[in-house]
């Protein structure tokens, strides 16, 4: 007898058909080709025609698209998170709460560079445990030191109070934004583990994002060339461990580094990627969207392999984001007048 | 002549019992029958059924082709139907 229950094949469903209406690989073809006013329409006539109504009076052209976009974003992200039953739904937030980073972090730089709380809002992604009431209260903040303050009882809030004061002082939250992600995958990590039904597939989600965030770092770190200490952007919980992190940075030789990286890294899709590279010693600027195609095929896999699991929520969920970053990448580059091939790199299609 | 007699009554009613023993082994066939192939349906519908909500939900366009798939383990249950009156006429 089957012991799928009826509400998770339910979501599971409305998920399937959610990911099949999302823009086409072929649309974003088609869209490299038209200027902004069409681009514009045809977002108009897809999923977000209710928020560029809504925000059509207070906003214009591409401001209108990015905050439309962001607020599509949010809606579909909270509307999940009400429709998933049990452990789905408490899988979903803990994969949500790295919003709750990005928010914070967000309001912090802007607070400090002086922006203005209107210019912040447009870019926050309400998607987390903390919702959009507690974020407009934050926003009406001045000093990001009372804003702190009201995350008491946040399970950032220790991270953010020790490491805040040094942030502040050298001016690059990126220490800080290093040690809240390492927290994030830590309590996830924990969460999957905790013998929770279903966390073993959270759990196989979580160790292919840390894989594909380690090797992404990797890749990122080989084109800055910077002395930065590698370990301190390594995220424990994948298959590489922090020395294996550290040995593989240290290598300037690209062909040493590919074949150092595959008797490392056991996750298979991202073997058969390192593969193709074979022979190719020049350092990849599209390896960043490689590697996002590679996660998002795998986790398409995976969505395969267990269909009413936490997995195809993950990949829907992830596949709207890169939809909505490709749509700000397409309408941010067509404004700033690049051409389309250049686009067309930075696009997860 | 009387030992006959009650010999005959004898197996009057052995046959009787036989034959009431038969219709009730039939009646609790057609009966598993029936119920069997409900929970079966019951079970194959609980699936369909959801998912099918659950497209409908996201697409009112769906709901025809829905009811088709949900309905279809219905013949499961006919399948029973049909056997347990086979056995009871």
């Amino acid at each position: 007898m089957s012991t799928v229950s009826a509400p998770y094949i339910y979501v599971c469903t409305r998920m399937r058909v959610r990911k099949a209406s999302l823009i086409p690989r072929e649309e974003y073809q088609r869209m490299l080709n038209m200027s902004l006013p069409e681009i514009t329409r045809i977002i108009e006539e897809t999923a977000y025609k209710q928020e560029i109504d809504e925000l059509g009076t207070i906003f214009k052209g591409i401001d209108l698209i990015e905050v439309a976009l962001s607020w599509n974003l949010a809606k579909e992200y909270q509307k999940i998170q009400e429709i998933t039953p049990g452990t789905l739904k408490q899988f979903t937030r803990a994969y949500l709460r790295r919003w709750d980073i990005q928010n914070v972090l967000t309001i912090l730089r802007g607070k400090l560079q002086g922006e203005k709380a209107g210019k912040i809002k447009e870019i926050l992604i309400p998607a987390g445990s903390l919702d959009r009431v507690v974020l407009d209260r934050m926003l009406a903040e001045d000093s990001t030191d009372r804003i702190i303050d009201m995350l008491k009882g946040h399970r950032m809030y220790p991270v953010i109070a020790s490491e805040y004061p040094a942030a502040k002082e050298s001016g690059s939250f990126s220490h800080m934004e290093n040690e809240l992600y390492k927290q994030f995958y830590g309590e996830i990590i924990a969460d999957a583990e905790s013998g929770i039904k279903g966390g073993d597939l959270f759990l196989d989600f979580i160790r292919l994002d840390i894989n594909i965030k380690n090797v992404k770092t990797l890749f990122r770190l080989r084109v800055d060339g910077s002395e930065t200490d590698a370990r301190e952007m390594y995220i424990h919980g994948g298959d590489l461990s922090a020395a294996d992190f550290a040995a593989l940075n240290a290598i300037r030789e690209q062909g040493e580094f590919v074949d150092m990286l595959k008797v490392r890294i056991r996750s298979k899709p991202i073997l058969s990627l390192l593969d193709e590279m074979k022979g190719d010693t020049s350092v990849h600027r599209d390896m960043e969207v490689r590697l996002t195609r590679v996660q998002l095929e795998q986790m398409e896999r995976l969505s395969k392999r267990h269909p009413f699991s936490i997995h195809p929520i993950l990949v829907y969920l992830e596949k709207k984001k890169y939809e909505v970053f490709n749509l700000r990448a397409l309408a941010r580059g067509k404004e700033s007048k690049l051409p389309s091939e250049t686009i067309a790199e930075y696009l997860v299609m | 002549m009387a030992a006959d007699v009650v010999a005959a009554l004898d197996v009057n009613s052995s046959i009787a019992a036989i034959q009431a023993s038969q219709m009730g082994m039939k009646a609790l066939g057609a009966g598993i029958a029936v119920g069997l192939t409900g929970i079966g349906t019951g079970l194959a519908e609980m699936g369909i059924g959801s998912a099918a909500v659950g497209a409908v939900a996201e697409n009112k366009d769906m709901f025809g082709l829905a009811l088709l798939f949900t309905v279809i383990p219905e013949t499961i249950v006919i399948f029973g139907l049909v056997v347990g009156l086979l056995l009871l006429f």
